[in-house]
């Protein structure tokens, strides 16, 4: 009894997750959350309304710009629905890194900062002009019926070609140093981390304690600090990372990711489609080039950058400091983007184009038939990709450097 | 057989240089070559494993994890 117990904690608590059930569970629980709180899940609104915060706070009048209109800009971090769901992923990638004792502060060289903050401005700037992430324009998205998702991952998929190639770059890749066993100093790796379970078990009761303790605390904000917690911790156990999905399968063949996702959609798609239709408002915009064009952007900053919108946040919370500049690339990406929305951007990108749902223009069954189609098509994809055996890195001779 | 074995130190290295450098290394190595490999991204601990294993490698030893220290061995045949 007590060895079943040792290994059930074990897999749950110490060791990451399987994929592909971590990102169903997502789908599930994403779908439930649009369901009870009422809106999809996202988080790159709220790094635009930071930036707009930040403004104001710099004595800038932030009153004329219509696209924090768009995206309800009020309140504070802990009046927004988004907000106190950010915070809450934030609290819970921490505390699964601490139980799988995966913290440790990893310092970047420059290069990478630089790569870091140039990915993220890209990244946080495409993801704004399509109007949502890897999540609202994509993962979420797909799932909410709205054409503009689509653009907006074909975007990506392209995106993340190009970002490779510029990653791959000579000046981007460097050269990684081989060193000979014998000359290794092979320093104590034995890392002193066995207090971070215990950390995160206090982490975990801190966490209960404030929300427990805010009786004032309207219940859909802690129903979204609840939802929020588990997103943070179910992307760390599985190391549900985004941008991995489309690189890796360009790079390598990889499917796994990709995969994982169509699975977590497919699932979240019957979910919504029940919320809607017992009226839960969707979250449909602007089929126009500014999704395909946000995608694509999207998909070259992410591969430049190392990890998407919801990849920095649990990285972040590992200790890796490149991923901080990730995420203020992010906000600053999005706050060039709110700056020139009304210079045009709207105008010409997004105003004349119909904010198409499948849903509303053919019915419920067809919009699954067709929603069902994009996503065995992306498998489909998937699975030609690696069975192709094609690969960015094979039979490419790269520089290594021996010491 | 002491010359044969190396040692590849990616702590610090985000995705996807992982699994690029180790791949790139293990090409330019000579066959029968073990490469020890140590990184810190935590993706890496299932995608370095399954890639080099994809292209042809073998793995001499299971992945393992030392805290937050991810360290795999592979074998160039």
């Amino acid at each position: 009894m007590g060895e079943i117990i040792k290994s059930y904690y074990q897999k749950v608590i110490a060791e990451f997750w399987d994929q592909k059930t971590t990102v169903i569970l997502l789908g599930i629980l994403s779908g439930l959350y649009f369901g009870t709180v009422g809106v999809v899940w996202a988080v790159t609104g709220e790094f635009t309304r930071w930036g707009a915060s930040f403004l104001k706070w710099m004595g800038v009048d932030v009153s004329p710009y219509t696209y924090l209109k768009i995206i309800k800009y009020k309140g504070t971090v802990l009046t927004r629905i988004d907000g106190v769901m950010v915070l809450g992923m934030f609290a819970g990638a921490l505390i699964a890194a601490l139980f799988g004792q995966n913290f440790k502060l990893r310092i970047p060289t420059a290069k990478r900062v630089l790569q870091a903050l140039i990915g993220g401005i890209i990244a946080g700037f495409g993801t704004r002009l399509a109007m949502g992430c890897n999540l609202a324009a994509l993962f979420t998205g797909i799932p909410q019926f709205s054409l503009h998702t689509w653009f907006f991952t074909l975007g990506t998929i392209f995106g993340t070609y190009i970002g490779i190639k510029i990653t791959l770059s000579p000046y981007f890749r460097g050269e990684p140093k081989l060193v000979k066993a014998s000359e290794f100093n092979a320093e104590n790796l034995k890392a002193n981390t066995q207090m971070q379970p215990f950390l995160g078990w206090l982490g975990l009761i801190v966490f209960a304690g404030i929300l427990l303790s805010r009786p004032e605390m309207p219940n859909n904000l802690k129903l979204a600090t609840v939802f929020g917690f588990a997103f943070g911790f179910l992307i760390q156990k599985g190391q549900v990372c985004f941008t991995s999905a489309f690189r890796d399968l360009w790079l390598v063949g990889r499917t796994t990711t990709l995969k994982a996702l169509v699975w977590g959609m497919a699932v979240q798609m019957l979910l919504t489609a029940v919320f809607i239709a017992k009226g839960t408002p969707a979250k449909v915009l602007w089929a126009g080039p500014n999704a395909l064009i946000g995608g694509l952007l999207f998909g070259i900053g992410i591969v430049i950058a190392g990890g998407c919108e919801t990849g920095w946040m649990y990285r972040a919370m590992e200790g890796q400091i490149h991923f901080w500049f990730v995420g203020l690339g992010n906000v600053i990406g999005a706050t060039i983007l709110f700056l020139v929305w009304d210079k045009g951007v709207y105008k010409y990108l997004a105003e004349p184009f119909p904010k198409f749902s499948l849903i509303e223009h053919f019915g419920y069954l067809p919009a699954f038939i067709l929603t069902g189609l994009f996503l065995l098509g992306l498998y489909l994809w998937a699975d030609l990709r690696e069975a192709s055996g094609r690969s960015m890195i094979k039979n490419k001779t790269m520089p290594v450097r021996r010491v | 057989m002491e010359e044969k074995r190396y040692v590849l130190d990616l702590r610090g290295e985000p995705c996807p240089y992982p699994v690029v450098y180790s791949l790139q290394v293990l090409a330019e190595l000579e066959s029968g070559a073990l490469l020890e490999i140590l990184a810190d991204c935590p993706q890496s601990f299932k995608s370095v494993p399954e890639e080099v294993v994809k292209a042809g490698y073998e793995m001499a030893e299971p992945p393992q994890k030392i805290g937050p220290t991810l360290r795999f061995l592979v074998r160039k045949p």
